[in-house]
């Protein structure tokens, strides 16, 4: 239900400032950007296919990007294409006024790579993977890897059935100071 | 036979994470999540709605978000309903559902309600916005960005430490300025004294001792006097006094604000490797970065800092399996380590004693240059030693075997004292040998002369250490001196260090050199722009990441050590030395407290006595055991809320096992039915005929025979395994 006329409507503009964080300026340079990725296409496409959305600059360098067009796309060949809508959430969830929750759902679901409710040792291994580099020689060994797993595990797993659910992980992240500060991408 | 498989296959310890991520396909072994009944927990269910809610979009489901859920109960899902829309974590469409339903809902919402929540929303937005601003108005903003970005998260912190020290001395001048500046200069009834000149035997060299045209200027004590303004409650030197004091109990408690705001945040985190390493994984990147250098940059920080973690636990394990003959022979080595240590800082305070005895020693008739340099052997001297001296307890500390966090923070800990200690030697050297007039004008300048040479320390170690460093290691990387020298880091430790000590001498010359805050404000500007230029243009980032988070409540403590020594010190001044008899505002008083004492002593009655009451001992002794009893049931809270916790937890492991053995017992009883239907006239035993006594771990043995008539009737236990 996204729209690509250049102009977007009044009461729409009001509608997604209901219903997202983003400010009324913030909302209509989405859009512009948004239009932007779409010019080059035929103009009868209302989403953006993944490669595009990956182009833009603020997600080009992030080792999740392809996991965060995964989660908030909504279209139902799961090929992480995004709808105006869809990039509005995007956005909506890393402004910076998005509370803690929700940044904290979005981030449980980014790091959730089977999708499967929770992160057990192989979601683990992947988050870790991303963060440490793609190329082979950065990555950890495998006995490393298997002791960070252990460790994050023992610490974060409280229920002890080895894997990490939403709220043991939003335990972890109420304790840091500046997640929200971190987690934030702006255009 | 049968017990053998019953204790291979059958025993499964629910606690533990190893049964559930098992690879054994054994029929017996059933993976949770592969369960029936598991999707149609209640927990399971609510996941699956956020979830689905994302994806379907053509499903004729048109639920509800919140209202479907029956795992939430009450309180969660009231929350639900409550909260705004924009934070429900559902896709757009979803978002507009649940904005109309709760529009059907609450359309009985008078205008009075509707007002007053638009009203809400515009004044947080309107908060959010100044907050914005004003976040914008802070300086430097963008330097830090690129520091972070290149050298992290360390670095960057020590900027933002200089960058409080900064503000803190900008309070400390407006509230000097306007408490000791201001009623000299208004109500200066001598008007042009006449001090204010050049006279002939001034020189440039007066900026650097002190002497000559400063010494008549407001920069030291000797210049204020009693002026017109003096009334019995309202003069100046009792201004001078209360201004001191003002700017001290300020900075007291801005400092312990800003370390009990850092060791919250510590404490949270704790001093387990373990939480550190789920922390770093889960919070580590910075969705921030835009650019690909400053990526790559990031991603080697953040495995640098897993792998030093990695390596401390792993150097703990190893902690933990030394024999005794190995530790007897490293406590040997240490204690011999930190007798050098001792001996090393006694010599440190005995050079710093013969160089004030050598700088006290007037001796006329020398060359003026020779005379300054002279003034300034003890600042010299000081500064040496502690230029030196913490790189060699750095070498000490590494010689000590520590793990790499023990190694900083007792290479801080004995160069902090070494710092302090070699101040408050100087100051007590001083203060055995100060006998002349206006003597509280000596010590200013030497505080003055502390001050101006730390500045020009920072700025040769610049100019003629750093760059030239660069300039070797650059254009001539294989001679043996670049590779002694290595690649310049930024040691952060050490540049925290010097931070401390320039406000810890500013703090302790102020009330005798009022214009110290100022001095130290344009110093710190200087500071940061040199340090600025060492950073970006001569050092590069270190592989051993220095952790901020921990170390910046050390930072701050240190800062308050500071501020106790030089309050110790001004008090014991006070009330030992009484002020001299030719200069500054408390001329002809025995001691400084005597303005206050003349004050007090106008006062009508009551307020004489309250005053009196409230600085006697009938009252600071029963605040004292009110204070001390306050702390005691906060702590006794905090340790009944600590057991809470505890057994939280045990209830929560004990409640998932339980849930998993269910989930198992009743997938294995259902699928056992299944087989049965299929084939009810198998006799031979097939292997989940075999009896397993799974035990359930949160009841007794006593339960084992309850578990065994889930096995199913017909299928009788028989010798053979045949497989199924």
């Amino acid at each position: 239900m996204g729209t690509t006329a250049s102009q977007l409507g009044k009461d729409l503009l009001s509608e997604y400032q209901e219903l997202t964080f983003l400010t009324k300026q913030e909302i209509l340079l989405a859009h512009k950007r948004f239009s932007e990725l779409l010019s080059k296409e035929d103009r009868n496409l209302t989403s953006v296919p993944m490669e595009k959305v990956l182009s833009l600059p603020e997600l080009k360098s992030n080792p999740f990007r392809k996991r965060i067009c995964h989660v908030f796309s909504t279209s139902d060949m799961k090929d992480g294409s995004l709808t105006f809508e869809d990039f509005l959430d995007l956005l909506s969830a890393f402004s910076d006024s998005a509370t803690l929750e929700i940044k904290s759902h979005y981030a449980f679901r980014i790091f959730d790579f089977d999708d499967d409710g929770t992160l057990d040792g192989g979601d683990l291994e992947k988050l870790v993977n991303c963060l440490t580099g793609e190329t082979e020689d950065t990555r950890l060994t495998p006995e490393e890897m298997r002791q960070l797993i252990s460790n994050i595990l023992e610490e974060s797993d409280i229920d002890k059935d080895g894997t990490v659910n939403l709220s043991e992980f939003q335990h972890v992240i109420s304790r840091s100071p500046d997640f929200v500060s971190s987690f934030k991408i702006v255009l | 036979m049968e017990d053998k498989e019953c204790n291979s296959g059958g025993f499964m310890r629910l606690v533990s994470e190893e049964s559930c991520s098992s690879t054994v396909t054994d029929e017996l072994c059933v993976n949770n999540y592969q369960t029936e009944i598991f999707n149609q927990l209640p927990s399971s269910l609510a996941r699956r709605r956020t979830h689905h809610h994302h994806q379907d979009r053509g499903t004729t489901e048109t639920s509800h978000p919140v209202e479907k859920h029956p795992g939430l109960a009450g309180e969660a899902r009231d929350r639900a309903l409550t909260q705004p829309i924009r934070s429900l974590p559902v896709c757009m469409q979803r978002k507009r559902e649940a904005r109309d339903l709760r529009h059907l809902q609450t359309r009985t919402v008078g205008r009075w309600e509707s007002w007053k929540r638009n009203q809400s929303i515009n004044r947080k937005r309107l908060g959010e916005q100044v907050g914005e601003a004003m976040s914008r108005l802070l300086p430097w903003s963008s330097t830090f960005h690129t520091i972070e970005g290149r050298f992290g998260v360390g670095v960057k912190a020590y900027f933002v430490f200089l960058r409080y020290l900064l503000y803190l001395n900008l309070l400390l001048c407006l509230v000097i300025g306007g408490t000791i500046l201001t009623p000299t200069v208004v109500y200066d009834s001598d008007g042009d004294r006449g001090l204010l000149r050049f006279e002939g035997n001034d020189s440039v060299l007066d900026f650097f001792v002190g002497s000559g045209f400063l010494e008549r200027s407001p920069v030291f004590y000797g210049f204020y006097a009693r002026s017109s303004l003096d009334l019995l409650c309202l003069n100046t030197p009792l201004l001078f006094l209360l201004g001191t004091l003002t700017v001290l109990i300020l900075s007291l408690v801005m400092v312990v604000r800003r370390t009990v705001v850092g060791y919250k945040h510590t404490w949270l985190l704790g001093n387990h490797y373990h939480i550190h390493m789920s922390y770093k994984v889960f919070c580590g990147w910075d969705f921030c970065i835009h650019d690909p250098e400053a990526a790559a940059l990031k991603l080697s920080f953040i495995r640098n800092e897993l792998k030093l973690y990695l390596e401390e636990e792993r150097f703990q394990q190893r902690e933990a399996r030394r024999t005794l003959g190995q530790w007897a022979h490293l406590y040997s080595l240490r204690g011999l380590l930190h007798f050098l240590v001792l001996v090393l800082l006694g010599g440190a305070f005995c050079l710093i004693y013969y160089a004030t005895m050598a700088s006290q020693a007037e001796r006329s008739g020398d060359y003026l240059i020779l005379r300054v340099l002279l003034h300034y052997l003890p600042p010299v001297v000081i500064t040496l030693v502690n230029f030196f001296l913490p790189h060699v307890f750095r070498h000490i500390a590494f010689l000590e075997d520590y793990s790499i966090t023990t190694q900083v923070n007792a290479t801080l800990v004995r160069s902090i004292f070494l710092k302090l200690a070699s101040l408050g030697m100087y100051l007590f050297f001083l203060f055995k040998n100060s006998q002349q007039e206006c003597w509280e004008n000596q010590f200013g300048k030497e505080m003055y002369k502390l001050s101006v040479f730390d500045f020009l320390a920072c700025f040769c170690n610049t100019f003629f250490i750093a760059y030239p460093r660069k300039w070797l290691v650059d254009r001539y990387p294989s001679s043996w001196l670049a590779r002694l020298s290595g690649k310049q880091h930024f040691l952060i430790p050490f540049n925290v260090l010097d931070l401390v000590y320039s406000q810890t001498v500013t703090w302790v010359g102020l009330f005798y050199c009022p214009m110290l805050p100022f001095i130290e404000t344009v110093k710190l500007t200087a500071i940061f722009y040199i340090k600025k230029l060492t950073v970006l243009q001569c050092c590069v980032p270190a592989q051993r990441m220095f952790r901020a988070s921990s170390s910046s409540v050390l930072f701050h403590f240190m800062l308050l050590l500071g501020l106790i020594m030089a309050v110790i010190t001004l008090g014991s001044n006070l009330h030992q030395f009484e002020p001299s008899s030719s200069c500054g505002p408390f001329v002809g008083s025995a001691t400084v407290f005597n303005v206050t004492a003349a004050c007090v002593d106008s006062l009508p009655g009551p307020a004489q006595s309250t005053l009196r009451y409230l600085s006697s001992e009938a009252f600071v002794l029963p605040l004292i055991l009110a204070q001390i009893v306050v702390l005691t049931s906060f702590e006794s809270r905090r340790r009944a809320n600590g057991k809470a916790i505890e057994r939280l937890k045990d209830m929560l492991v004990m409640s998932t096992s339980d849930k998993h053995f269910l989930l198992k017992q009743h997938t294995l009883s259902l699928r056992r039915r299944k087989k049965t239907f299929k084939a009810p006239t198998t006799v031979s035993g097939t292997r989940e005929g075999s009896p397993t006594t799974m035990k359930d771990p949160s009841a007794g043995i006593g339960e084992g025979s309850h578990i065994a008539q889930l096995k199913d009737p017909s299928a009788q236990p028989t010798g053979d395994d045949s497989p199924s």
